[in-house]
């Protein structure tokens, strides 16, 4: 008790630590924002990316340092950016006008980008180059497009499909679900006192809109027509599994990981997920036995196409070096070493006969779900209607709203918000 | 002092730096690094949001282009429903934090002011709570609060109550779920500076009451609530600031829903900056935002100081 700290001597030193720390981070801020520039032949490609850890960040790392070293002239500066940040990191760097040479975008977002100007153009290049779009599936390449012009090129994708767990199903006696009406069935063979038939995400993000516009598309409608028959009918079947007991209220508040932790604690026989999930069920859980099937068709088959796509900046510098990287990545040899690595289905159709891909019994039937999965193409103003999307899930499974109500009222919502070759 | 400052105006820069004393440019030298800090951080952050709320910035045009366009994202925002529904939320999620916080805070603070064998190591344990990252916290009493396996339900059919309840997805509850959480993180608070007020309360007083006769009630009300007032002024003031501009444990429990049941203003501006994109309305919404506490607490303090004066 002899010797104190006085608040004066705290505030002393503490402020002292902050002030230097504010100098340090206004330092910082000034070193960050130099170009890709060209000094004698020698080339600097800037490179943005959102994989942050583990086995994607290791591929992409590889997947650079082999293009320098077949390149030494070019010189990758590569900044991975968490996935939550990179919208809007990106958005900042289009308004400072210091956009990087090459970005990686999710593909839902990247007509907003392309209507914001940022993007290169790369129609021509297209057409001159060896690979045929024709050899793209039809979602990802057409996700890389605005208003018909090519503003990027698919990097991979990924897509929706069921999840099952084997044993559950054998024993009882249920096949996996080809249709709305076998997978009511199932759902209901399969709910017993610990777990529910059936899981999917319906949280109030885009996760939850994800999960649910292939069952709108499958009903055949779309999101100009959300609140006719076929929306109604899509949104009824969840409103049922979940009033039937037959999946959880739960799902209210869950993300597709959380879906992922019901499944492989046995906990749900059935859920909705993608393909990421596969390294993470196997490396957790390397005794659940179970397998994937498409998603029940309804009118249709249909699933929903996730992944990301490369793009140039409009202002770089250096659009032929980029351009030659990009074309370089999609190089069979070299696309199938990465994807390999990442657990990721190629955007090429081509190659999707590759043994990694054909041979997997899992992987196979992702690649045949990825000829139904849909881009989510609605234009800038995608994110808000996915919003109203949520609420009117979240409206109707929560029974704050019947069906027809909650979609009415996000139809309301949601038609100013599309592109106007889509108001209905 | 100033005529002195008179004197340097009407001089030239050099003059004016010489006549400046060098001691007074330490003292500006030290306040420096504040001041750069609170012009870098609050200063012109807070001068670009009133110019981004003014202006139509979206994802499709730069601020420096955007269209200038008066009140009209004031407007928007406060006649947007969603707006007067977040606000709806967050009076109620405000008002019942605060009441269950300060009451509770209070009683233990009147049970740990007393001495009883292991009465600091309680009391410390009892501030966990309040360091616990929210972000902890909420996952905690999201997990606590499920329906299937939530140990809450657990207990609560311990006892005479029938729940099966999944709190924080039923939209009438899941605004109670958030409460709790919060209240939970406050009480160690209220508890701590409420106790810190008690401890200040001259002994003599009670003494001076017990032998006028007063009753242990009487004593509550007639000394100790009087004497606290200051206190529990401060306490009232800090925990509405910070329970009305709560996003982390809300974002974690629930991200707002279910169908926006616990949308608090917060969770709001952050939907409309961040996930819609649309700069000019979400810096609008973020300035009314800032500006409700600010009102209210300025209301409040000089009611405080009026009640004290007369």
């Amino acid at each position: 008790m002899s010797k104190q700290l006085t608040r004066r001597d705290f505030l002393r030193v503490t402020g002292g630590g902050f002030a230097g720390a504010a100098l340090l981070g206004a330092y910082g801020c000034g070193g960050g924002d130099e170009q890709g520039s060209q000094e004698g032949g020698q080339i600097t490609l800037n490179w943005w990316d959102y994989w942050t850890e583990g086995a994607t960040n290791e591929a992409i790392k590889e997947r650079l340092a082999r293009y320098s070293e077949n390149n030494p002239n070019v010189t990758i500066e590569r900044r991975n950016i968490p996935f939550d940040q990179l919208k809007p990191t990106l958005t900042r760097a289009a308004n400072a006008g210091n956009f990087p040479d090459i970005a990686v975008i999710d593909n839902p977002d990247h007509a907003s980008f392309a209507q914001l100007g940022v993007l290169l153009d790369v129609s021509n290049r297209v057409d001159e180059w060896d690979v045929s779009s024709e050899a793209y599936f039809d979602g990802p390449w057409r996700s890389c497009q605005y208003n018909g012009t090519s503003y990027g090129i698919p990097n991979s994708s990924n897509c929706l499909a069921l999840f099952y767990n084997t044993d559950m199903l054998q024993a009882q006696g249920v096949q996996p679900p080809a249709n709305w009406a076998e997978l009511r069935d199932a759902a209901e063979q399969l709910t017993t006192q610990d777990r529910f038939g059936l899981a999917v995400s319906a949280i109030n993000s885009e996760e939850g809109t994800f999960q649910w516009l292939p069952f709108l598309w499958q009903s055949g409608a779309d999101i100009p027509n959300l609140d006719g028959s076929g929306g109604r009918e899509a949104l009824q079947l969840w409103v049922d599994l979940v009033n039937q007991g037959y999946m959880s209220s739960g799902i209210l508040n869950w993300r597709q990981a959380d879906v992922k932790n019901e499944f492989v604690n046995q906990r749900a026989a059935m859920m909705i997920n993608g393909p990421w999930q596969i390294p993470v069920i196997n490396e957790d859980h390397p005794d659940l036995n179970w397998d994937v099937a498409v998603l029940p068709e309804g009118e249709e088959s249909a699933s929903i196409l996730g992944g990301e796509n490369m793009a140039i900046s409009a202002q770089s510098q250096n659009a032929d070096a980029a351009w030659d990287l990009l074309t370089w990545t999609q190089q069979p040899d070299n696309l199938v070493r990465y994807l390999e690595k990442v657990d990721r289905l190629p955007s090429r159709q081509d190659l999707a006969d590759r043994p990694v891909w054909a041979e997997d019994p899992i992987l196979s039937v992702f690649v045949e779900q990825l000829l139904v999965a849909r881009p989510r193409a609605y234009g800038a103003d995608y994110p808000e209607i996915s919003s109203h999307i949520q609420t009117a899930i979240q409206a109707a499974i929560s029974g704050e709203s019947d069906v027809e109500g909650a979609l009415s009222r996000a139809q309301e919502e949601i038609n100013p918000l599309l592109p106007e070759r889509m108001r209905q | 002092m100033t005529s002195q400052a008179q004197q340097a105006q009407s001089k030239g820069l050099a003059d004016r730096l010489r006549s400046v004393n060098l001691s007074r440019v330490g003292d500006y030298l030290f306040l420096a690094p504040a001041m750069v800090l609170i012009l870098a951080v609050m200063v012109y952050p807070l001068a670009y949001e009133l110019y981004l709320s003014v202006h139509d910035v979206t994802i499709a045009g730069s601020a420096g282009q955007a269209p200038f366009v008066g009140l009209e994202q004031y407007r928007a925002v406060a006649t947007d429903p969603a707006f007067a529904q977040a606000l709806w939320v967050t009076v109620i999620y405000t008002a019942g934090s605060l009441f269950f916080q300060f009451t509770i805070g209070l009683a233990l603070a009147l049970f740990f002011n007393q001495t009883f064998p292991g009465h600091g190591v309680m009391r410390a344990l009892m501030l966990l709570g309040w360091m616990i990252p929210l972000v902890v916290t909420g996952n905690l009493f999201r997990w606590m609060l499920n329906g299937q396996y939530g140990v809450i339900n657990l207990l609560l059919n311990l006892g005479p109550l029938e729940a099966g309840r999944a709190w924080l997805t039923d939209p009438t509850t899941a605004l109670i779920g958030v409460i709790v959480a919060n209240i939970w993180v406050g009480i160690p608070f209220n508890m701590v500076l409420l106790l810190a007020g008690l401890q200040g309360i001259s002994l003599s007083l009670y003494e001076a009451a017990k032998i006028d006769g007063a009753n242990a009630i009487q004593r509550f009300l007639y000394v100790t609530l009087p004497q606290l007032r200051p206190v529990i002024a401060i306490v009232l003031l800090l925990g509405f600031i910070y329970t009305f501009k709560v996003f982390d444990l809300i974002f974690v429990m629930t991200g707002g829903g279910p169908v926006n049941a616990t949308t608090v203003l917060p969770i709001y501006v952050y939907d409309v900056l961040f996930e819609f994109f649309r700069f000019g309305r979400g810096a609008a919404a973020s300035i009314l935002v800032l500006v409700l506490p600010i009102i209210i607490s300025l209301v409040y303090l000089r009611l405080l100081r009026r009640e004290e004066s007369s």
